[in-house]
């Protein structure tokens, strides 16, 4: 894919997980997997609405 | 399934296939893309088949178990107007509520100063596509869904909750109905996943296609911008629902960007720029493309033989096929051909002449598949679909 069209934010993703782990103060826990259930669910709001614009 | 049937799918696979990488199968594949005739011959009437998706999944079983088809779009009456309506989508003619419940969906392209985008918003689209698109353009689109800044509305919340588990029920519905095809009828699922390209994606469903022209001439590098910057969401999009085994192709539905809908020029600088990479780039990965050329895009062949051979399947609407076979025919498999009102008005007799005419132009060394030009509606013949399918099994042995 040619270089200028690359995304501010990547395909599949509607809100980064970049931009949601800043409103965490700490992690305890397992970042990797919050990040990959965040992931997970974002990829769900986005197919619905690029499925609105090209399926429906 | 029976040892009759899984027999039946192995050899229809193997053929289907086989016709799609340009090559000699035992005969010619039928694959008719048979949309709201399965209604008419599973007896449902277009609304039935179009808001009950379950109907829909019938009458295409139907239609598979008793027609030698070879394989089918699990479900080519694709817009289920529960979901639009659970959206409350504003741009469709929903049968039995804005047209008679015999006449098909209908896409209502809005007036050029009632588009979905405004000229100056490219910036926006560009900027973050996926965030206007829930922002801006879905508001504009849905009788429900509320703009930033407006006061949002029990419509508004439902909207979402109905639509986004609407949607997953329906698309979770498809695996059990390509394996019912599969199990029940012998039929290979035709296609998964879908491609529009990003200056089709334009007119169609944001600027719309008055708008897009006319940005075409006052904004040109700006239209260029949204395309490429729907590219990479467009890939993902179409890859997001391929088939894991590789084995059929992603369905590419092509609309206004050709000529004369738009100018060569604005074809060749940025139609075609923006949806050449996305093909290779899945071509990339292991998946073939079917080109669905709806209308005639045959100026446009010689930009389409610049893709890797095998990479497509080109299906011919109202292009010329003979001259499709020309000029790409040495590199892809061909479908399509047979016309839709010949379908529909003419004999059996002369549907069986044509579909002759046209095996014997393009199908000589294989790599043809029978299909009429377009999706087949309601207004086909019954006896003129079982002409096209008997005399391609009698007439297309290799």
């Amino acid at each position: 894919m040619v270089e200028k069209s690359k995304p501010k934010i990547k395909p599949g993703v509607c809100i980064p997980w970049e931009a949601k782990v800043k409103e965490i103060e700490k992690i305890p826990g397992d970042e990797k997997l919050l990040q990959q259930i965040w992931e997970d669910n974002e990829a769900l709001a986005y197919m619905y609405i690029w499925h609105c614009l090209l399926s429906f | 399934m029976s040892k009759e049937i899984e027999k039946l799918y192995a050899d229809r696979l193997k053929r289907y296939l086989t016709a799609m990488q340009n090559e000699k199968p035992d005969m010619i594949p039928i694959r008719p893309f048979v949309a709201e005739f399965t209604a008419k011959y599973a007896g449902f009437n277009c609304q039935q088949v179009t808001h009950d998706y379950e109907k829909a999944f019938e009458a295409a079983c139907k239609c598979a178990a008793d027609f030698d088809w070879d394989a089918v779009v699990a479900n080519m009456v694709y817009v289920w107007t529960g979901l639009t309506e659970a959206i409350g989508t504003k741009y469709y003619g929903v049968p039995g509520i804005d047209v008679g419940p015999d006449t098909g969906f209908q896409y209502r392209e809005p007036s050029e100063e009632n588009a979905f985008m405004k000229p100056d918003e490219y910036d926006a689209l560009i900027d973050d596509p996926t965030a206007f698109l829930f922002n801006v353009w879905l508001p504009r689109v849905s009788k429900d869904v509320r703009a930033q800044g407006e006061i949002t509305s029990y419509r508004n919340n439902l909207s979402f909750l109905k639509g986004g588990m609407a949607m997953l029920k329906y698309f979770y519905g498809f695996g059990p109905q390509i394996q019912r095809l599969k199990e029940q009828c012998g039929t290979v699922s035709a296609i998964a996943g879908i491609l529009k390209a990003p200056l089709d994606i334009i007119a169609d469903k944001l600027r719309g296609y008055l708008g897009l022209v006319n940005d075409l001439l006052t904004q040109p590098e700006k239209v260029l911008a949204a395309c490429e910057t729907l590219m990479p969401h467009l890939t993902y999009m179409a890859l997001s629902g391929a088939d894991p085994e590789k084995n059929v192709p992603i369905g590419f539905w092509m609309h206004r960007g050709c000529v004369p809908f738009v100018n060569m020029e604005h074809f060749e600088k940025i139609y075609w720029p923006t949806l050449k990479p996305i093909i290779e780039e899945i071509w990339s990965k292991g998946h073939q493309v079917l080109f669905y050329a709806e209308g005639d895009w045959n100026p446009h062949l010689d930009k389409f033989a610049e893709l890797p051979e095998k990479s497509i399947v080109y299906h011919v609407d109202r292009g010329d096929i003979f001259e499709t076979h020309e000029k790409i025919g040495h590199k892809f498999c061909l479908s399509g051909g047979i016309p839709n009102y010949l379908l529909s008005l003419g004999t059996a007799d002369e549907v069986r002449g044509y579909c002759k005419k046209v095996i014997d132009g393009v199908a000589g060394n294989g790599g043809y598949i029978m299909d009429a030009s377009a999706i087949i509606q309601n207004d086909a013949k019954i006896e003129n679909i079982k002409a096209m399918t008997d005399f391609t099994r009698e007439y297309g042995g290799y």
